[in-house]
């Protein structure tokens, strides 16, 4: 299939829940479904467009709103799916049922973004340490480190 | 006279202070040939040709901090490399290289003195398992166990394949058995096999590759010897040492005619058997690859005891033939 | 009976830090629990506050031994936002060091490999001859690790005659050597007795949990990006791609071992075909906005990178993702119901660089006010008991 069949194929099978299609490289087509949506899509680019595997979930932090990109990879093209949540409500469907390697990439988003996940099989943290201050969520714009100053026990400072 | 010539038997010669010698040099012979079989150079500067190199390790581990957990058994913890090393150390007092008469049994050489060696040989184990035991580290017990299931393995063949030569020679005493093969080298041939199966045993003895699960590095860290560091780790690499020199002069006596010659010669045929069995136990080293717990023991009982039973049906069946 | 043994995060089998935690009944495992976050650097937040040509050098640095692997992937997205075409001698030579690497890599995975087994003497042999690629590298770009060819538009050092010539007279003796370690590991008894059957993974469990790399294609899955989303390079080369059908170590050493024999092919076609011509073209110092996906086939799997640009000299986002860390959810997989002596196996058999697999910011509050180094504070709070600021563990259980 080349890039232009997948293109008119998803027109086709998902009408008005394609909110965006685009195709901005050879082999690489961009989707924007609405959250709802979210895990019809991806049975359905499992099923019929041979996307079973995930390469990973990117989340962009867009100041209102995360976005949240699922890469998917077929032998035809790249897939890249996105929705919006907005801050306020950071809430996402898990795609576990249908993807089960995407267990670890969603645990990342939650550290991460702060993105909740309902429906995860397993909800706990995966990068952050036991200790990690709740709310404070690193890849977000708005989050900065300030470093501590370097103290040199028992030298000059 | 003889009560000196006994004390410099425990103490010199080959007692303790020929044990430590010899059994590092020893682990210098294995060090190097294991490495030059891998294209490394191995021990290289410590001394001429990195022979007191194990010597300096034994010095550095003397000198280390001993550190000794708070879960473990105190009491058994401690004594038990000291344990280890006097039963070793007992063991290479009844092989058969100098101060014994063959006419007359004595302390170090009497009839059935062959089984107590094969005794002796196998507290080693237990005391690396109790070791293990008393240590009560996760990784530690796991070593314990797997040593004692090695030891399901192992020992009947070593037993049986070390007998055979013995029921040949129509006797149980080291110093006999020695002697009849020093005067009829032709019956060392059919013990061949036995004495195949026996260097197997014996580096599954020594829990050398492909049998160093107990303390396998990769898997369980440490294994049996995790909590042990300084002097007790010394001393407990010191009774592996001399278990390997004690384990090959036992074989280079049955199976390769002894030392005979008195002194001076005896040393050199000495060491030239023992080191011949102790390269084939590096050989074996280099070439294979670490086996897991349950096929030791299915290799055991499938392949190495059949064969022992094997060498015994040889042996009974030349001694019918000879009569 | 059950008790939980804790691999790592410190353990000699381990090359990096990490936890696994099983629950073994007797010696064989029941179950295991991934922890990661012990090797992190804050690299995807660093990487939005450094300009395009600074982060080739941040990228480099997620890994050392795939670190050409992440630099050509980063530089592959930012070539392609900034509209940007190098030209054809300098997209050769890039290609050239990457299955240097790869070599270099396969040869370091046998030896491990071995290793862990307890062949020291294979780990010995390949390691011997991983020198000759080494050597190669530093003759090519200068150093043994982390090469730095790649810049924004082309590579930085060009070959001559007798770098080629030398090049290919390595490649020959490598290739006679490999050809001897797929002899021994196919037909050696106690190594394979040791690596047959352990760490199994069906092809559907492989499909459903998306395993990438080696891993993927021992259990049968031709899933390659040399092949299926080739660039410039890759599609006028001729080469296979290998699989095995039995999905556990050895099939992973056998495909390992195909790869290396066909690196050497490639290589050798790189060389002979090298075109003339400049190395490089000069890139602008903003990149369009816009986004772009790039893959790459590391020696561990596919490498993708999703970077993200607003039209400023710094990226606006910048994801990396390991081939590792795709690789974790079959590995717990292939754990489950296997022995303890043969974790090492089956951790070592996905080839795990872990350090490329946890990027994300992890400076752990200093708040208790210790200045020592991040792991080392982290334990010395945990044995010291709890502070009355400190926030109750989520994992509360963790035996460490």
């Amino acid at each position: 299939m080349s890039d232009s069949d997948i293109i008119q194929g998803l027109e086709k099978d998902l009408g008005g829940k394609a909110l965006e299609l685009a195709n901005p490289d050879r082999r690489r087509v961009f989707l924007k479904v609405a959250p709802a949506d979210l895990l019809a899509v991806v049975t359905l680019l499992r099923d019929r467009y041979d996307c079973a595997y995930l390469a990973t979930i990117s989340g962009v932090d867009k100041g209102e709103t995360l976005e949240v990109v699922y890469h998917f990879a077929s032998r035809a093209a790249n897939i890249n799916v996105r929705t919006e949540v907005a801050k306020a409500s950071p809430h996402v469907g898990t795609i576990c049922p249908v993807i089960p390697g995407a267990i670890l990439y969603e645990r990342e988003l939650q550290d991460m973004f702060g993105l909740v996940i309902d429906g995860l099989p397993d909800p706990r943290p995966l990068v952050t340490p036991d200790d990690w201050p709740a709310g404070s969520f690193p890849l977000r714009k708005d989050w900065k480190y300030e470093r501590p100053e370097e103290r040199i026990p028992g030298g000059k400072s | 006279m003889a009560a000196l010539r006994t004390l410099l038997y425990i103490l010199v010669y080959p007692g303790i202070l020929f044990l430590f010698l010899y059994s590092t040099f020893c682990e210098w012979f294995d060090r190097k040939a294991y490495a030059r079989l891998q294209n490394r150079m191995g021990p290289t500067h410590t001394g001429r040709f990195g022979l007191l190199q194990p010597i300096a390790d034994f010095v550095k581990l003397m000198s280390k901090e001993d550190v000794v957990p708070n879960a473990a058994d105190r009491g058994m913890f401690n004594v038990l490399p000291l344990v280890g090393l006097a039963v070793v150390s007992t063991a290479a007092l009844l092989l058969p290289i100098w101060n014994f008469d063959l006419a007359a049994p004595s302390v170090t050489s009497f009839s059935g003195d062959i089984i107590v060696l094969l005794y002796l040989l196998s507290l080693p184990t237990l005391v690396m398992f109790l070791a293990a035991w008393s240590s009560t580290n996760l990784f530690s017990t796991v070593g314990g166990t797997r040593v004692l299931t090695m030891l399901f393995g192992y020992e009947v063949p070593l037993f049986l394949s070390v007998l055979s030569p013995a029921i040949l020679a129509n006797s149980w005493r080291l110093a006999e058995i020695a002697a009849f093969y020093q005067k009829k080298p032709l019956l060392i041939l059919p013990n061949l096999i036995g004495f195949g199966v026996a260097v197997i045993a014996v580096q599954a003895k020594l829990e050398r590759t492909p049998f160093d699960i107990p303390h396998a590095e990769t898997e369980i860290v440490g294994g049996t010897l995790t909590e042990y560091s300084g002097k007790k780790l010394a001393l407990f690499r010191l009774m592996l040492d001399i278990e390997v020199v004690v384990s090959s002069a036992l074989l280079a006596t049955v199976f390769l005619a002894g030392f005979p010659g008195g002194g001076l010669l005896g040393f050199v045929q000495l060491v030239l058997k023992t080191l011949f069995v102790i390269f084939l136990l590096s050989l074996i080293r280099a070439l294979t690859s670490r086996i897991r717990i349950d096929q030791v023991v299915s290799f055991a009982w499938k392949v190495l005891a059949p064969l022992a039973v094997l060498q015994l049906l040889i042996v009974i069946l030349l001694k019918g033939f000879l009569k | 009976m059950k008790f939980q043994i804790p691999i790592g995060p410190q353990h000699p089998a381990l090359k990096e830090p990490i936890s696994l935690r099983m629950t073994v009944e007797g010696e064989v495992i029941r179950d295991a629990d991934i922890r990661l976050g012990y090797n992190h650097r804050g690299l995807e937040k660093l990487a939005e506050e450094k300009t395009w040509i600074q982060n080739i050098y941040l990228t480099e640095r997620i890994c050392g031994i795939c670190s050409h692997s992440h630099a050509t992937c980063f530089v592959q997205g930012v070539e392609k936002l900034m509209e940007v075409v190098p030209p054809k001698r300098g997209l050769y030579i890039r290609y050239l060091v990457a299955e240097l690497e790869r070599v270099h890599s396969h040869l370091l995975w046998l030896g491990v490999a071995g290793h862990e087994a307890g062949f020291d003497s294979f780990f010995m042999y390949t390691w011997r001859d991983r020198e000759v690629v080494m050597d190669l590298l530093e003759m090519v770009s200068g150093n043994r690790v982390h090469y730095a060819i790649n810049t924004l538009g082309g590579v930085r050092r060009d070959l001559d005659a007798g770098q080629k010539a030398k090049i290919l007279e390595g490649v020959a003796v490598l290739r006679k050597r490999s050809e001897y370690y797929f002899r021994i590991g196919a037909s050696e008894p106690s190594f394979v007795a040791r690596i047959a059957g352990v760490g199994r993974l069906s092809k559907g469990q492989a499909e459903s949990l998306c395993a990438v790399g080696p891993t993927a294609r021992a259990s049968g899955i031709t899933r390659d990006v040399r092949k299926d989303d080739p660039c410039a390079v890759y599609d006028e080369m001729d080469f296979e791609v290998g699989t095995a059908d039995s999905g556990d170590v050895l099939g992973r050493v056998v495909v390992r071992v195909k790869e290396l024999l066909e690196s050497y092919k490639i290589i050798e076609q790189i060389i002979r075909k090298l075109p003339e011509g400049p190395i490089a073209v000069r890139a602008p110092r903003k990149a369009k906005p816009g986004e772009a996906v790039s893959r790459y086939e590391a020696p561990r799997g596919e490498n993708m990178h999703y970077i993200k640009s607003n039209g400023s000299e710094k990226p606006e986002r910048l994801k990396v993702r390991a081939p590792t860390l795709a690789n974790y959810p079959a590995t717990i997989e292939m754990l489950r119901n296997g022995f303890i002596a043969d974790i090492p196996l089956i951790f070592a058999a996905i080839d795990p660089c872990i350090c490329c697999a946890e990027r994300v910011v992890t400076l752990v509050d200093v708040r208790s006010g210790e200045e020592m180094a991040v792991r080392l504070s982290d334990l010395r709070r945990r044995a010291a008991g709890r502070g009355p600021n400190a926030l109750p563990k989520r994992n509360a259980a963790w035996p460490l």
